[in-house]
């Protein structure tokens, strides 16, 4: 089994999700995260102050998928989180010892699909 | 025949009496809601950790300065006066002289809403970072001596700025300019908020609720209807009147509007909607004293500047290093003095742009210095006495982690049910 950890645009989360579901794998963990990449965060101003270095707005989406669906997984995020240029994201493919179904304690790969 | 006209006469009076009750009570209750209006206005300007202690801090402004207003403040400032103070315990039971159609108990009940309307501006300006019982003890004095002396001075029929001639209808001298330099000491000597001015750099520390700041906003404009045109005291024999302050305090409240939004758009590129907000409330702060006695004109244009100052004073003001999280001390104290001292150049009758000559613009600068030096001075001893003996400011410990989680034991929003 693997995790994969793909930090998204907020606004792409909706063709991922049902990019994801379209290709047979529709479960998923969400969370609101703030980051930043090589872009150093970005400037605003309130109330007539600068603020420098703040972080962008962005979604973590978790997949925990078989090792057969991974490239599958990976793909499908790859093709719709893109806007094409900086900021778009990163993804990060993890090992997964053990899964556990918590209604029927079923382990294993089965507790997954 | 005699009879019957008597019953006429005293049916009259009732009639107006009644008339008057029901307006002046209209207006008490609307100038009570802007007590919610400031609380959701700082709240909104404050970090979340924060929130709930501004909610605490507005309920002892009613609570503690209505009761404080009711035992001495009211006396102070409505007893019979030797121009400079009284003191009299049994006001409410005699004639204040004012010709009031209405009850002196609902008298009492409009100028508490004053009263606590000046206590809160000084909430926002301490926000983040006092202690609540210290603060509790200043809204105490606040509304049982200091505010009442400045109403004293400027309403009261022997107050001596009375009786010079001083015009300030609704209290942009005696109510804003003294909440707001109140603010100003009491924001001096607490001391700005950990992190927010580093080596000469300014961090903002946004407000963690922007829409609620603006509804908040949005019930203190409201409120500022019964505020202005409640100051008639009597429906009866007042209606043109009525009409002129309404029109007058909704004209300058716009045109602060608009005059923010020019000025921060080719400023900094982009409107600033929240000192669009402060824009608003400066214009009506700055109409407050003048609004009986100007022309609509001259409502905008007071307005429109009052719009471009609070701009200009909220940045110089934190380039100074004094912390101001809600921007209360350039609202209501630099606005609060403009407005004053604007009546003296665009009063119809006696204005200096009208031909009116410097008398009043004289007098109208003299009040309001009095009253804001005051204001400053007796907060600025009092905040240091207290931070000498008990103290005033919340621990380290406490301002990082939050006075809400802290002093008060709760959190404005729980993250998990």
């Amino acid at each position: 089994m693997k995790k994969i950890e793909a930090i998204i645009r907020p606004s792409k989360l909706k063709d991922v999700q049902k990019g994801l579901k379209d290709a047979g794998i529709p479960c998923l963990t969400v969370i609101p995260v703030k980051g930043t990449g090589l872009q150093k965060g970005y400037s605003e101003r309130y109330r007539g102050t600068e603020q420098s270095m703040i972080l962008h707005n962005r979604t973590m989406v978790i997949c925990i998928v078989s090792n057969d669906n991974r490239d599958k997984c990976i793909d499908v995020i790859l093709d719709n989180a893109t806007d094409n240029r900086l900021g778009d994201g990163k993804i990060f493919v993890y090992d997964v010892e053990e899964a556990i179904r918590i209604s029927s304690r079923v382990r294993g790969y089965d507790a997954i699909v | 025949m005699q009879v019957v006209t008597t019953v006429a006469v005293d049916q009259s009076a009732e009639l107006i009496n009644a008339i008057d009750t029901v307006w002046v009570a209209i207006c008490a209750a609307i100038i009570f809601l802007m007590e919610g209006g400031f609380a959701l206005l700082e709240a909104g300007f404050v970090r979340s950790k924060n929130a709930m202690s501004i909610m605490a801090k507005v309920m002892v402004d009613i609570a503690f300065g209505g009761i404080a207003f009711f035992f001495v403040g009211f006396g102070v400032a409505y007893g019979s006066s030797n121009g400079w103070f009284a003191f009299d315990m049994n006001a409410l039971n005699t004639d204040l002289g004012l010709g009031l159609t209405v009850s002196n108990k609902l008298f009492w009940f409009i100028q508490l809403g004053f009263a606590i309307a000046a206590i809160s501006i000084v909430s926002g300006a301490v926000a983040e970072r006092m202690k609540i019982w210290s603060y509790a003890l200043y809204v105490v004095i606040f509304c049982a001596i200091m505010y009442p002396l400045a109403a004293n001075w400027v309403w009261n029929p022997d107050g001596w700025l009375s009786q010079r001639g001083f015009n300030d209808f609704a209290g942009s001298g005696a109510v804003h300019a003294m909440g707001g330099f109140a603010a100003l000491a009491g924001a001096i000597v607490l001391g700005p908020r950990i992190g927010k001015y580093k080596n000469g750099l300014v961090n903002a520390i946004p407000g963690h609720n922007l829409p609620l700041a603006a509804v908040g906003a949005f019930i203190l404009w409201f409120g500022w209807f019964g505020f202005n045109p409640g100051s008639t005291l009597a429906a009866v024999g007042n209606w043109e009147l009525i009409g002129t302050v309404v029109m007058n305090t909704f004209l300058a409240s716009a045109a602060g509007g608009i005059s923010t939004m020019v000025y921060t758009y080719f400023r900094y590129g982009q409107i600033d909607i929240t000192m669009a907000i402060n824009g608003v409330l400066a214009g009506l702060v700055a109409v407050t004293a003048g609004c009986n006695v100007i022309s609509p004109t001259s409502a905008i244009v007071i307005g429109a500047f009052a719009g471009i100052l609070v701009d200009v004073a909220v940045v110089i003001i934190d380039k100074m290093e004094i912390d101001d999280p809600v921007g209360a001390i350039a609202v209501h104290g630099i606005n609060g003095m403009f407005g004053t001292i604007a009546v003296g150049l665009f009063a119809m009758d006696g204005g200096l742009f009208f031909g009116g000559g410097t008398e009043l613009l004289i007098t109208q600068v003299l009040g309001v210095l009095v009253i804001a030096a005051f204001s400053f001075t007796v907060t600025y001893l009092v905040f240091t006495a207290m931070k000498m003996t008990f103290g005033i400011r919340v621990t380290r410990e406490e301002e990082s982690a939050g006075i809400d989680a802290v002093t008060f034991g709760v959190e404005s929003y729980t993250t998990f049910e």
